[in-house]
């Protein structure tokens, strides 16, 4: 696979705040790369790094095998936190000297306000937009000239569960075209979402990074009861139907094996002689685990 | 290049508070015209119109104009500044615009306004000068006319320095309140502390301001008195203190490439988040 972004010993400090620190990563062509972290664990600091808006410290970092150059950037779509237009002027000429910037024609500027649902505020100005609107402006600038790569930062940032859901189909589809997509968020729902790969940022520092199926794997945790519980947790712990058994205020409570199902283990029960009257699951939600991980030292 | 320029014009032309300045550059012009005629009734024996004649024409109005170039060093710096306020610095880089673009687009902008400005002042002493001259060759016409070049010069050399005290301060307020500060403050309190030294010469605004120099009145009105229509080239001391010609535009070359030199360091620094 082509190589599209790859960083090296990357770092930045601010005063006396390490905002990065040593990060390594590489991103091949096709990847929806997601950079988790929770707020202030250098993403944006990241992505401002390779799109040009501050200089690293240490440490280098390559576009499309080639060392950064202003003319790589026109074919990356950027949005690093919330996008900034020129206000007194109204989306068409904004996007205009977009185009100008990365020198392409105007043709595509009706496309992308389609795209992001904007096509009726052509003529309005940008300060008259809601966040929600200036967000997704902020998209279709960055589709603009249909570029290679698509780098957002917090694309959903300020948006209601409607807007977050429109640019999260907007993303995908992208993403489903062959883009490559890097996306930082804080969301771990929105990279599980979206994103293929993913990298775990804290403090600076790169946690993990991998496929997000194997980083994100999912256990399914479910609580259960019967009369006899003591005599039901020594059966399942006989079985082969999963992984761990507790007993919990009174409650067992069952991390489920590879693909065994709730309903598997009601069988197993009732098979035993042993009706289960209460069954609740607990599915360890990836959320947590996204903060154990980050907890973590 | 082109495309730089196309760039700024979108933003400029569409920019209320640039247009409201150039439109005051533009009647501030407008006026000097209408009112100088009008005062002239006002004064016995000495006629301003005699000022308006080819070739004292270019003289004269090239001094009277300078100081509306302060005008278009504070357009400079609100433009610059608005980029810093309104982010947009940071979203041309991300699009693919190098540091170097973006000064170069504001410099774009700075010789665009200066060759407005070198026009209107042409247009308007062509003007004037075919109204009140009794008499018109092309040769005393034209006598003169390099001062435009001079002026082209000041008001390149303004707007680089506004452009650097911009870039400098990011604030629109506090820039053009350093630049207002520095033109009618600084300059001449420091020129009066440094009267007996020669080095006061040397001042960046002293230098610009003496690229358009003070017109001879005494000169002028002694000629009309004599009627002699004729004039004698060397009275018309153009620079009659302070340091040579040569010397005095080499300074302002030297201002205002330093002016630029800092600016292109400071584009390559700034942080704009």
């Amino acid at each position: 696979m082509k190589e599209i972004l790859s960083i090296r010993g990357l770092s930045k400090s601010y005063k006396n705040i390490q905002a990065i620190q040593n990060l390594n990563l590489n991103i091949s062509e096709g990847q929806a790369y997601g950079i988790l972290g929770p707020n202030g664990s250098g993403k944006t600091t990241t992505l401002s790094i390779v799109t040009g808006i501050i200089r690293q410290d240490e440490g280098s970092f390559i576009w499309f095998g080639e060392t950064p150059n202003a003319n790589q950037r026109k074919s990356i779509g950027s949005l690093i936190e919330t996008p900034h237009f020129y206000p007194y002027l109204n989306l068409e000429k904004n996007l205009k000297i977009i185009c100008d910037i990365k020198g392409i024609s105007y043709g595509d500027i009706n496309r992308v306000l389609e795209t992001a649902r904007l096509e009726e505020r052509e003529k309005s100005r940008f300060s008259t937009l809601s966040l929600g609107m200036k967000q997704r402006l902020g998209i279709a600038a960055a589709l603009l000239g249909d570029p290679r790569v698509l780098v957002l930062d917090e694309p959903t940032n300020g948006l209601d569960p409607e807007g977050i859901a429109e640019v999260r189909e907007v993303v995908i589809e992208q993403v489903e075209k062959g883009k490559t997509l890097i996306l930082a968020s804080h969301i771990l729902s929105e990279v599980e979402k979206i994103c293929t790969h993913v990298a775990i940022l804290k403090k600076g520092k790169l946690l993990a990074n991998g496929p997000v199926k194997e980083l994100l794997a999912e256990e399914e945790i479910i609580e259960i009861s019967c009369m006899n519980n003591e005599l039901l947790k020594q059966k399942l712990e006989a079985s082969n139907l999963v992984k761990e058994v507790e007993t919990e205020n009174g409650l067992i409570v069952v991390t489920l094996s590879e693909k065994v199902l709730p309903e598997d283990i009601n069988a197993f029960a009732f098979s035993n002689e042993l009706v289960i009257h209460h069954m609740l699951s607990r599915k360890q939600s990836l959320e947590s685990q996204f903060l154990e991980l980050v907890k973590e030292e | 290049m082109k495309r730089l320029l196309h760039i700024e014009q979108i933003k400029l032309l569409n920019y209320n508070p640039f247009r409201i300045t150039l439109s005051l550059y533009f009647i501030a012009f407008a006026l000097g015209l209408l009112i100088y005629p009008a005062v002239d009734k006002e004064i016995p024996v000495i006629s301003l119109s005699d000022l308006f004649r080819f070739p004292d024409v270019w003289v004269f109005l090239t001094w009277v104009t300078e100081p509306y170039n302060t005008l278009l060093a504070l357009i400079i710096i609100m433009i610059t500044t608005k980029e810093f306020s309104n982010h947009t610095f940071k979203t041309q880089l991300v699009f693919g615009l190098s540091r170097t673009d973006l000064l170069l687009q504001k410099l774009l902008s700075i010789v665009v306004l200066s060759f407005f400005a070198t026009l209107l002042l042409g247009l308007t002493s062509l003007t004037l000068g075919l109204i009140y001259s009794y008499k018109l060759t092309f040769k005393i016409a034209m006598e003169n006319t390099w001062l435009l070049g001079r002026y082209l010069m000041a008001a390149f050399s303004y707007m680089s320095f506004g452009l650097l005290i911009a870039l400098l301060i990011k604030n629109t307020a506090m820039s053009l309140l350093t630049f207002l500060a520095l033109r009618v403050f600084v300059d001449p309190v420091l020129f009066l502390i440094l009267r007996k030294y020669e080095v006061k010469w040397y001042l960046p605004f002293r230098t610009t301001t003496r690229l358009t120099p003070v017109p001879d009145l005494i000169e002028i009105f002694q000629r009309k008195m004599n009627n002699t229509e004729s004039f004698d080239e060397t009275t018309l001391d153009i620079i009659p203190k302070g340091l040579p010609a040569w010397l005095n535009i080499l300074m302002v070359l030297l201002y205002t490439g330093l002016a630029i030199f800092f600016s292109y360091r400071l584009m390559q620094r700034r942080r704009f988040i």
